[in-house]
């Protein structure tokens, strides 16, 4: 005859959210191989780049936008993890609130190994004056202003945003469609168009690079992570009831 | 027996269309149910708010006595398998197995070895790279493996040959009945799940239409044939649910059972009885019911009760 | 193996109990487990164990805490007297009323069986390896 069964849980299974974290890197391409190579062939490029500068005589210092490659990954990374891996976590029997923390938590651990080694970039560069031959691809001065731990934060918290805004992005694509993406662009669009044109039409944009001075790379990074903690949690409220 | 799922006056309307329409019903535990119905009747949707993938319009969901949305007690213990799951574009079997064996407690990797046997499936190759049936196992494999206390299977056999889906049958089977629990079968495939199932769940355009056992769902009704005027003398008032005829042959399905006695005098007038099979009852039960109700559009092209 | 609407869980009682009138099944010996007769014939447990149950009602079968179902002392007998006892509404009027429609007398018929059983092949149990095979 038939035995009952004896699993009962009443309480819910523990560190299901760092089993997504688990999930994320299960297939380690995603969250570690792919932004690694992007990272080692952005600067391998910069790296070239600035050799062939070199030879054509410049001497003064080289610096290139190289180093912004891997942030736009995050961005796909965000939308990835929503587009693909959401459903997912749904036929994992996740809440939403598991699934969404936990993806936070594994952009935060691909974020954080991008930065260190962003960071020890920067600081082999300083120590070798641009590797020997005043070219940086990390150690750009206005970032590392207030120092090593301050860069390392600037990085990090653009990795995150740049993972949230996709996130949220690809959340309001799939839940209004083609249609309430749009509008969520060109709205927000506007909102950056109007302030533009407030500050023109008050004639303030000395005060506004003024501000941006005296804020410093650190403050700025400060409000960026403000900001990209509201546009997280507006991220998730969307998230939250959303049908699969 | 006790209820592990409660439904009541649940509703679930879009814009435009109502694909829920007040229905209640439980789920007892350890028994296999089979949602049964055509395309678009309301089975995924219901499976979907079951499982808290999808929010009620109204109404209430209590599953293991408690609102399973955003719940993980809950959520933990059910499996719902889909038919059109979508998993990670870069992601292998492997992978999904690994994540499944992460989240379902009860998750036994031995059995879902034997499962990649049977199903032979490719391990390494990319899930999307899968053929329609290699993806249906992949499903399957996970609905098993994870042996959840309650374990959703919508349609769970699509790219399945004949040989596959008999293997998934047998396997849910004798699974099932070395580890007895609550499994919800939704299939079109009704002559091949009916056996299995122990209680039907009759589903159309929104509505429960029947919620009983599959035994009683059986001997629900009766098939004769004959002479037409010979069988509307033995039918009686019973309620005729089909009706063909060929000349003065008629053929007619009246729901009801028919005593010896009355077997007998049918037989003496030279009428043919026979048993209506459960995938023929439904199939008359629904086309009443949408030829009671033209406004009720047709279904979709694959959506006849096969 | 469904036939003429009879419950399943009646067909399943009914296997079993072939086994046990044509001896594959001995009193006393261990009948078959509901899980192996739901795996075997493809069937609900629940209906396997419904057709169970009612061998234990009809003394058919009987429960040994914890070991599981065993042929009851006297089974054999008692199934064979109520096959005698359906024999003749089961076989022999169907038999008959085909005979009538035919124009055969009892007397026709009876030659007929007479002259069946001398060539017929030795009578052997039905084995139950398929579930279809059973025939009325």
């Amino acid at each position: 005859m038939t035995t009952l069964n004896p699993v009962a849980h009443h309480t819910a299974p523990r560190n299901r959210m760092l089993n997504v974290v688990r999930l994320q890197f299960l297939n380690r391409q995603t969250f570690l191989w792919v932004p690694a190579l992007i990272l080692g062939g952005s600067w391998a490029l910069s790296m070239l780049i600035f050799w062939i500068v070199g030879g054509a005589g410049q001497t003064g210092v080289k610096a290139g936008g190289g180093a912004q490659a891997p942030l736009w990954y995050f961005l796909a990374l965000g939308i990835q993890a929503m587009t693909m891996t959401f459903p997912f976590s749904q036929a994992m029997s996740l809440t939403r609130k598991e699934f969404y923390l936990g993806s936070l938590a594994a952009a935060a651990v691909s974020g954080l190994g991008m930065s260190v080694v962003f960071v020890l970039l920067g600081l082999l560069e300083q120590a070798t004056g641009g590797y020997g031959f005043n070219a940086y691809f990390s150690y750009l001065e206005w970032v590392w202003m207030a120092g090593p731990l301050a860069a390392f934060l600037t990085y990090f918290a653009l990795t995150m945003f740049f993972f949230v805004v996709g996130f949220w992005f690809a959340t309001i694509f799939k839940r209004f469609g083609a249609v309430g993406l749009a509008s969520s662009l060109l709205g927000t669009g506007a909102v950056l168009v109007a302030v533009v044109a407030l500050v023109t039409f008050r004639q303030a944009w000395p005060a506004v690079a003024q501000w941006f001075m005296a804020t410093g790379s650190l403050g700025l990074t400060l409000w960026g992570l403000a900001l990209t903690t509201v546009l997280a949690i507006g991220s998730y409220l969307t998230l939250r009831r959303m049908p699969v | 027996m006790s209820a592990v799922i409660e439904v009541r006056d649940l509703t679930k309307s879009y814009k435009d269309a109502v694909a829920l329409d007040g229905i209640s019903f439980d789920i007892e535990q350890n028994a296999i149910y089979g949602l049964l119905g055509r395309n678009g009747a309301g089975k995924t949707t219901a499976m979907s708010i079951l499982t808290a993938q999808n929010l009620p319009s109204s109404g209430q969901v209590k599953v293991f006595g408690e609102n399973p949305y955003e719940n993980p007690k809950v959520l933990s213990r059910m499996c719902f398998v889909r038919e059109s799951q979508k998993y990670p574009d870069d992601a292998t079997a492997r992978h999904a197995f690994a994540a499944a064996r992460l989240f379902f407690p009860n998750w036994d990797q031995g059995l879902a070895d034997e499962l990649i046997d049977d199903f032979q499936l490719p391990l390494k190759r990319t899930i999307k790279k899968l053929s329609r049936g290699q993806l249906s196992a992949v499903g399957v494999i996970i609905g098993l493996a994870s042996r959840a206390e309650i374990t959703f299977f919508d349609e769970p056999y699509l790219g399945l040959d004949a040989v596959a889906r008999q293997t998934f049958y047998d396997r849910l089977l004798a699974d099932y009945a070395e580890h007895p629990r609550t499994i919800l079968l939704s299939s079109h495939l009704i002559d091949e799940v009916s056996n299995l199932i122990e209680r039907v769940l009759l589903i159309d355009a929104g509505r429960i239409i029947m919620d009983q056992s599959a035994e009683d769902a059986r001997a629900m009704a009766t098939n004769v044939v004959g002479d037409a005027a010979a069988i509307d003398r033995a039918v009686g008032g019973r309620e005729v649910i089909h009706r063909e005829s060929l000349g003065r042959v008629a053929s007619v399905t009246f729901l009801g059972h028919l005593d010896n006695a009355e077997r007998s005098v049918l037989a003496a007038e030279g009428l043919e009885l026979a048993p209506v099979s459960l995938q023929q009852l439904i199939v008359r039960l629904t086309q009443q019911r949408s030829a009671g109700a033209p406004h009720v559009a047709p279904a979709a092209p694959e959506g006849s009760l096969r | 193996m469904i036939e003429d609407g009879k419950p399943l869980f009646v067909q399943i009682a009914e296997q079993v109990e072939d086994l046990i009138v044509d001896g594959t099944v001995a009193e006393e010996a261990r009948a078959p487990s509901t899980n192996e007769l739901a795996t075997f014939y493809r069937i609900n447990p629940a209906t396997a164990a419904k057709g169970i149950n009612m061998l234990v009602s009809k003394g058919v079968l009987y429960k040994r805490r914890g070991v599981g179902m065993f042929v009851a002392p006297g089974a054999r007998e008692l199934l064979l007297k109520e096959r005698r006892n359906d024999f003749a509404l089961r076989y022999v009027q169907p038999l008959l009323a085909e005979a009538r429609r035919i124009g055969l007398g009892p007397e026709d018929v009876a030659d007929l069986v007479r002259a069946g059983e001398a060539t017929a092949v030795p009578a052997t149990a039905a084995p139950i390896d398929q579930p279809d095979r059973r025939t009325p």
